[in-house]
């Protein structure tokens, strides 16, 4: 092996500087309680008066006696099912109307953008209001044209659903990311599909879909990962903070906090979460897994 | 080496600023030093009436001794106690907190708080309800004292009563009567409601009306046993059922969706014409109401003629978290906070029951406060003597959600009362064996 020069040792020095700001945070806040919980996992540990091993009890216990945990579970998944390819569609299709050169494109950019602006819980208390079954707006609209819209937030079928819509809404941050790569886009490639007489659609399908490929995948990725860890939104719209009505918005983070803040049960908390972990661990290992049959980078290589 | 000294002297900076960090902690923690001792006490009182009182009644204390000084730390609602819970686990908490009065003994038992019985006056017990000086004790000793609690009632619209015809004998007293008034006072134009005489569900919980309905059994009994498929309570589930069909689902719907407080208040508006709601709803009434709109409150009706008011209450208490450092200052303070004319004055500004008996009895015949405000406490008085507290069963401190589950499923049409209560038991069975 060759021997480092001086130069390179004191490069490597400042390197280290550099980036010890995010090694050391890492490992403080991220790592440490990652571990921790993991060990956690296979204890009774309550915060403050007892932490016994007693092996995958939890793990036991979440798997065959807690139903609320299958519940939580499947609301979570039927959520992340819908919520994902619902606001990637969307924010591709918002992306795509407005990525045209006309007058006032940026006016209604902001518009559809502005919604990702506003903060949690005052979006959540304006749909609570725009879902209410009577007087709602959402149900007002619908109305115009003779549907009789449900009561959104206290039928539990309709509950996901109105989560669903409402995350729609806040589409505009994705969008721009998929504005940003359209913008990217070499015209040319477009003029000489032109040439060879394809319409919208097939220049859609054949030369912008396969060269935003890239960040639809991060976005699938990140948004995914968000899905799973819903919380706030069944917290804050549910009587209580309970996830109801009829459990329909119990949602794996909230049945977690639920063990960890009310029953004091931080060990069965911890194994939910590192169950949770693990799902989600599996679910990026299999989109990346996925990616090179339809992600296509420019220049052809990773 | 230019280099090498610009990256010592980063480090060094990296490393005095860290240290400054510390020692600004440091001294943050001896301020108000000498032998004075400073109680950081934390409550969720952040605005209005409340924060007020309680700033001046401490502020009292600090003036009448010159060994502690008080420090009011508000904390957000939503914050206050998985806040104090990550402080008693760092082993930094407030001296003194505000918490909730069905937990205690989980948090006895979990040594989240400390034992201040040896510290008490002989006489403190008897100054309590006796169901809330219950919820503070844990193993032979007293996690904390009963502060403030609060009792279910029914308020009613004398204005509508009167145009109805009714007089005060024909106000409620039994489940039967109630539904009964409740039909004279609805009003149904082209098969819509426009107002509601009765609808149990607003703003009661059905556990209320299924203990008042099993003789003033919650869903567990004293020891802990789970009392949830009772017959009574099937029959509560029931009655409650039979009134949401009378209504139907979409006016309940309907209506739920738009009630809210001040000016959409259903109450107020004459929507609702009976509303079951904790007696504390009066403040909300005193600030919103016109000056003509005239209410009164009865106790909730009895299951059957004979079987008694029961009703259900919460409340606060105040403790000394696990790892606070001045122990008996705090529970001097404590003491201080229910005793009899603190309870008082906190009563008179917050129109809250108070955990001191004799407090609120002052109130009903005290110059405080006016005619009403003495009939709020007087109800108040009346309704105590039937109010059950429910703390939290150690074997299964989180199953209001299984429970819940069901009785919803059972308003959805998806289950009769009896298939909902029967899922219900069982679902808390299980958890119950999952705990042990």
């Amino acid at each position: 092996m060759q021997k480092r020069s001086l130069r390179q040792k004191s490069e490597a020095r400042w390197g280290y500087l550099f980036v010890a700001p995010f090694v050391i945070g890492f490992a403080i806040f991220m790592l440490g309680p990652m571990v921790f919980s993991f060990i956690g996992s296979f204890t009774d540990y309550n915060l403050t008066s007892k932490m016994n091993f007693i092996g995958i009890a939890n793990f036991k216990r979440m798997f065959v006696d807690d139903q609320l945990f299958w519940k939580s579970l499947y609301n979570t998944l039927y959520f992340t099912a819908f919520n994902v390819p619902l606001t990637t569609m969307f924010s591709i299709f918002l992306a795509v109307i407005l990525n045209q050169k006309i007058k006032g494109i940026r006016f209604f950019r902001t518009i559809f953008f502005l919604p990702s602006v506003l903060s949690g819980v005052a979006v959540y208390v304006l749909w609570m209001q725009l879902l209410s079954p009577s007087s709602g707006m959402v149900n007002t609209i619908l109305s115009w044209f003779n549907i009789n819209g449900p009561a959104w937030l206290f039928d539990p079928n309709w509950t996901k659903p109105a989560l669903i819509m409402m995350k729609l809404w806040s589409a505009g941050g994705a969008m721009l990311l998929y504005i940003a790569t359209l913008q990217n886009v070499p015209t040319q490639l477009y003029e000489s599909a032109e040439l060879d007489g394809a319409g919208i659609w097939h220049k859609f399908r054949h030369v912008t879909l396969p060269l935003i490929t890239p960040i639809i995948f991060y976005d699938v990725i990140t948004s995914t990962i968000g899905s799973f860890q819903i919380f706030q939104e069944a917290y804050v719209m549910t009587s209580n903070g309970q996830g109801g009505p009829a459990n329909s918005l119990l949602f794996f983070n909230l049945h977690m906090w639920n063990k960890a803040f009310v029953g004091f049960d931080m060990g069965y908390a911890m194994a939910m979460s590192m169950t949770l972990f693990v799902i989600v661990m599996i679910m990026t290992v299999i989109n990346l897994k996925l990616a090179p049959k339809w992600v296509h980078y420019a220049g052809g290589s990773k | 080496m230019k280099k090498r000294k610009i990256f010592i002297a980063l480090l060094a900076l990296v490393m005095v600023f860290l240290t400054a960090c510390g020692t600004q902690q440091q001294s943050k923690a001896n301020s108000g030093s000498s032998d004075k001792v400073t109680l950081d006490f934390w409550t969720f009182w952040g605005s209005g009436d409340r924060r007020e009182v309680i700033e001046s009644i401490i502020s009292d204390y600090n003036k009448s001794q010159d060994k502690v000084t008080v420090k009011h730390s508000y904390q957000p609602w939503g914050d206050i106690w998985t806040k104090s819970l990550s402080a008693i686990t760092a082993g930094n908490p407030p001296d003194v907190i505000v918490q909730d009065i069905m937990s205690v003994s989980q948090r006895a038992e979990a040594q989240q708080s400390v034992d201040i019985s040896r510290y008490l006056d002989a006489g403190t017990k008897k100054q309590f309800y006796p169901q809330l000086w219950e919820t503070t004790q844990y193993q032979e000793g007293t996690y904390g004292l009963p502060f403030n609690t609060d009792t279910q009632v029914i308020f009613y619209n004398k204005q509508i009563f009167k145009e109805a015809g009714l007089t005060e004998a024909d106000l409620p007293t039994t489940w039967a009567e109630l539904e009964a008034v409740g039909r004279q006072l609805d009003v149904k134009k082209n098969k819509t409601y426009s107002r509601v005489g009765f609808y149990p569900l607003w703003n009661l919980g059905a556990e209320v009306w299924a203990l008042n309905a099993d003789n003033g059994t919650s869903w567990f009994n004293d020891n802990e046993k789970i009392k949830i498929n009772t017959k009574n309570k099937v029959a509560a589930l029931q009655w409650i059922l039979d009134q949401q069909k009378h209504y139907g689902k979409s006016t309940i719907n309907r209506l739920e969706a738009e009630f809210g407080s001040g000016v959409s208040d259903p109450f107020l508006s004459g929507t609702v014409a009976m509303r079951a709601q904790n007696l504390n709803y009066y403040t909300s009434l005193k600030e919103n109401a016109s000056k003509d709109f005239e209410f009164g409150v009865i106790q909730l009706p009895e299951f059957k003629s004979g079987s008694g008011h029961w009703s259900w209450g919460g409340g606060f208490t105040v403790e000394v978290p696990k790892g606070a450092k001045h122990v008996k200052e705090s529970a001097e303070f404590i003491q201080y906070l229910t005793s009899e004319k603190v309870q008082q004055k906190f009563g008179a500004a917050s129109f809250d029951i108070m955990a001191n008996e004799d407090a609120n009895n002052n109130l009903i015949d005290g110059t405080e406060l006016d005619e009403t405000g003495q009939m709020i406490y007087a109800m108040a008085a009346e309704n105590m003597k039937k109010t059950i507290m429910t703390p939290v069963p150690l074997t299964a401190p989180d199953h209001t959600n299984l429970i819940q589950e069901e009785i919803d499923s059972a308003l959805l049409g998806n289950k009769t009362a009896k298939e909902a209560l029967r899922d219900a038991q069982s679902a808390v069975e299980n958890l119950v064996k999952q705990n042990q």
